[in-house]
């Protein structure tokens, strides 16, 4: 078999990478972060369009599919990008999908509109709210639930309503997290009425649930790929002993096990995300096997990068704080490593009962 | 605390050295390859006195306790030895201690010196094929004729029958659903291994070639009651006795296996060179032994601990679980990164080196897997469900 990115695919990645490091370099992200703002990078990153990449055309978006949104999603990764706007809205989509005109004013305008599911378990209707009479009920840290315009919330009676952010009966509680680079928030739904999304809510939340867990991993292996970097490089110019210690066999060996991961990584982050676009009957397993794999590798690579700093890594002024910190989120984002294994073991022939928890 | 160990205890470990470093690699290889039970290391412990070390003294025996049974087996396993040597004479050491504590005059009289001068061969028949580590589901049964019992039956998994002369055998004398409690209604006895009635077969394994491990079929086995131990009924209480001080030697014999591995990791890695340097300069090779190192210490401290406690007759089900499980993880750690060491040459019988990893592996099953010792720990000491 051979699989690789297509010339579209490897510009895309190039000119996205091009314009982050531009637009996002690390003096400019610790600005945004101490500031707690992310509506500069949002807002930009809106109305330069690439919001619709990755979306089809129909809707209103660039064109392609799941691949250009794990590319995306890498380098927003590597770049410690306040992504969580965008990365809610593509969780949205496969709802937005059935009401042309929501997906044309999130893709062509930039309007955020997220998933109002838990942010840390794979998206499912366990959350879903009560109906009757106007919306009713709390959902608790949403992504980027302070910077939505728009929410997409399941229904108990197993639909899903698009509601107005910005009306007094949705009111949004804001939280703080360790990663500073993402946010989330609850969100109070106090007998609001929104529009009903036409078709399946659970078919809906499951293609959700997919795309997180490719698009989180993807993200991952951006962060990872960032901090392999990072310790390269530090270990080749800090000196102890009257040596760079990247002369140290187990400093050397630690990078390469984490090349190791870098590798394997990327083989299945890709593949789950072309699976994933193209609904194989292999697709949930190919996923779950990158959240479950390239998350839990990269929380891993986090504390290798950091004993390899030694100290400096453990400080505020040097960046591997900003990804240490996100690989140890992406983890739990959508599902831990534990939950999404749940799910590989469930699709296999195991015991009965024995994987159903 | 005194971590010293008693003029006794010292002088039992370099006796025992030095006995049994009069056996050398080329010793234990052969009796290895050749699948052939090492009569002549034996016969030189029990000349010595030494499988006497735990036998009361009214027995012949020297009445020591489990912490010098252990320094003795520790020694044995890091004389190079391994499990070869260890599994020999492990049952004469402290595997009669049921018997002991629960035989009667006229069996202990009858079998206990003759453990302690060597004569006497005993193995431990009580693993089965349908029952595993859930002993109260064995299925040998013992039906009780006048003056004897009848036993038929199945064992599987036990070391050096075909070397001995009596097993110490566990039996059902009812079935399991005739009793209130599933550990009432059964028997042990201590009795001879006749051929005519029990047909032994050793089975093909990967390590410790030199002491069998075998499957016993018993028909119509006729046992005479004088050789039951203790009452009828009681003999999983009784087995229980035994399992704590099982675990310690096992954890000293896999501490032992790690210490000879880790020995002649450090001897290569000083003596080869390769890239114009002596290897162990590499970190990738200087690293994983220290780390062995450190960790073969301190499952050395939780033994010391475990038998001190036992000895002092004190609880030690925690302690004797633990050191099982860090000594059988530390020493195959030792002897896989000993492996790795030698590179090539690990791989060949002339290092040792494959024969000690072929061993150190059997300790995280044997006498009962890592898994079970952490659901030992997980509900007995921790209070958490049983989750089996």
């Amino acid at each position: 078999m051979r699989w690789e990115l297509s010339a579209e695919q490897a510009d895309f990645r190039s000119v996205l990478a091009d314009w982050l490091t531009e637009v996002c370099a690390p003096e400019t992200l610790r600005s945004w972060l101490d500031a707690g703002d992310h509506g500069a990078f949002e807002e930009r990153f809106a109305a330069d369009g690439w919001f619709g990449v990755g979306s089809p055309e129909d809707l209103g978006g660039e064109g392609g599919g799941l691949v250009e949104l794990a590319l995306a999603a890498e380098e927003l990764g590597r770049r410690g990008a306040p992504s969580s706007a965008w990365l809610g809205s593509m969780l949205a989509l496969p709802a937005l999908a059935r009401d042309a005109e929501a997906a044309k004013t999130l893709l062509a305008d930039g309007m955020t509109t997220v998933l109002a599911v838990p942010s840390g378990a794979a998206p499912n209707g366990r959350h879903a709210l009560a109906g009757d009479g106007g919306l009713r009920g709390a959902i608790s840290t949403v992504l980027a639930a302070t910077r939505a315009r728009r929410f997409v919330v399941p229904v108990e009676d197993g639909t899903l309503q698009l509601v107005e952010a910005g009306q007094d009966a949705v009111r949004v509680h804001g939280r703080e997290l360790t990663d500073r680079t993402r946010t989330v928030g609850d969100v109070e739904f106090d007998g609001v009425h929104g529009t009903t999304i036409p078709g399946d809510a659970a078919e809906v939340l499951e293609q959700a649930a997919l795309r997180a867990a490719v698009l989180v991993s993807a993200d991952a292996l951006g962060v990872m790929e960032r901090m392999l970097d990072e310790t390269v490089e530090y270990a080749g110019q800090r000196r102890q002993f009257g040596v760079p210690i990247g002369s140290f066999q187990a400093v050397k060996h630690a990078a390469a096990e984490m090349l190791v991961k870098v590798e394997s990584a990327r083989s299945i982050v890709y593949l789950a995300a072309a699976s994933v676009e193209a609904g194989l009957d292999d697709a949930p397993l190919h996923a779950a096997a990158a959240k479950a794999q390239v998350c839990g590798a990269a929380a891993v690579a986090a504390d290798t990068a950091l004993t390899l700093h030694g100290a400096i890594g453990y400080t505020w002024e040097h960046d591997l704080q900003i990804f240490y910190k996100r690989a140890k989120l992406d983890a739990q984002l959508f599902g831990s490593v534990a939950e999404w294994n749940e799910r590989l073991a469930a699709r296999l022939e195991l015991l009965p009962g024995m994987s159903q928890g | 605390m005194d971590f010293e160990l008693t003029d006794d205890q010292a002088t039992i470990r370099d006796a025992v050295r030095d006995l049994a470093g009069k056996f050398d690699d080329q010793y234990w290889m052969e009796h290895d390859r050749d699948k052939e039970f090492p009569t002549e290391f034996y016969d030189a412990l029990a000349s010595g006195g030494w499988l006497g070390i735990t036998t009361p003294e009214e027995y012949g025996g020297h009445g020591f306790g489990i912490t010098e049974a252990s320094i003795l087996i520790e020694e044995v396993a890091k004389s190079g030895g391994g499990m070869n040597a260890a599994s020999s004479i492990h049952l004469s050491i402290f595997g009669m201690h049921p018997v002991i504590k629960h035989g009667s005059e006229e069996l202990k009289q009858r079998t206990l010196p003759r453990i302690v001068d060597g004569s006497l061969h005993v193995c431990f028949g009580v693993t089965e094929p349908g029952a595993g580590l859930d002993t109260t589901r064995i299925t040998t049964f013992a039906k009780r004729e006048g003056d004897h019992y009848r036993i038929n039956g199945r064992k599987v998994w036990i070391s050096k029958a075909m070397e001995s002369e009596k097993v110490l055998l566990l039996t059902r004398t009812q079935k399991v659903d005739e009793v209130a409690k599933k550990t009432d209604g059964m028997t042990l006895f201590l009795t001879d291994l006749d051929r005519s009635k029990i047909d032994i077969r050793p089975i093909p394994k990967m390590g410790r070639n030199a002491v069998t491990s075998n499957e016993l079929f018993i028909d119509d086995l006729i046992v005479p009651v004088e050789d039951r131990v203790g009452e009828e009924g009681q003999g999983f209480k009784y087995i229980l006795d035994g399992l704590n001080p099982e675990r310690m030697l096992v954890a000293a014999e896999a501490l032992g296996i790690g210490r000879v591995a880790l020995d002649r990791a450090v001897t290569y890695g000083n003596q080869r060179e390769v890239f114009g340097r002596q290897i162990g300069m590499n970190q990738g090779i200087q690293f994983p032994l220290a780390d062995s190192l450190a960790h073969l210490d301190a499952a050395e401290l939780i033994l010391r601990k475990a038998t001190w406690l036992y000895d002092q007759g004190k609880p030690c089900g925690r302690e004797a679980n633990t050191a099982k499980y860090l000594c059988a993880e530390a020493g195959f750690q030792a002897a896989d990164r000993a492996l790795q060491t030698h590179g090539g040459m690990g791989y060949s019988e002339e290092y040792n080196v494959a024969r000690y990893f072929r061993e150190a592996r059997l300790m995280r099953i044997a006498p009962l897997s890592q898994e079970m010792v952490l659901n030992y720990l997980g509900s007995h000491v921790l209070g958490l469900p049983r989750s089996y």
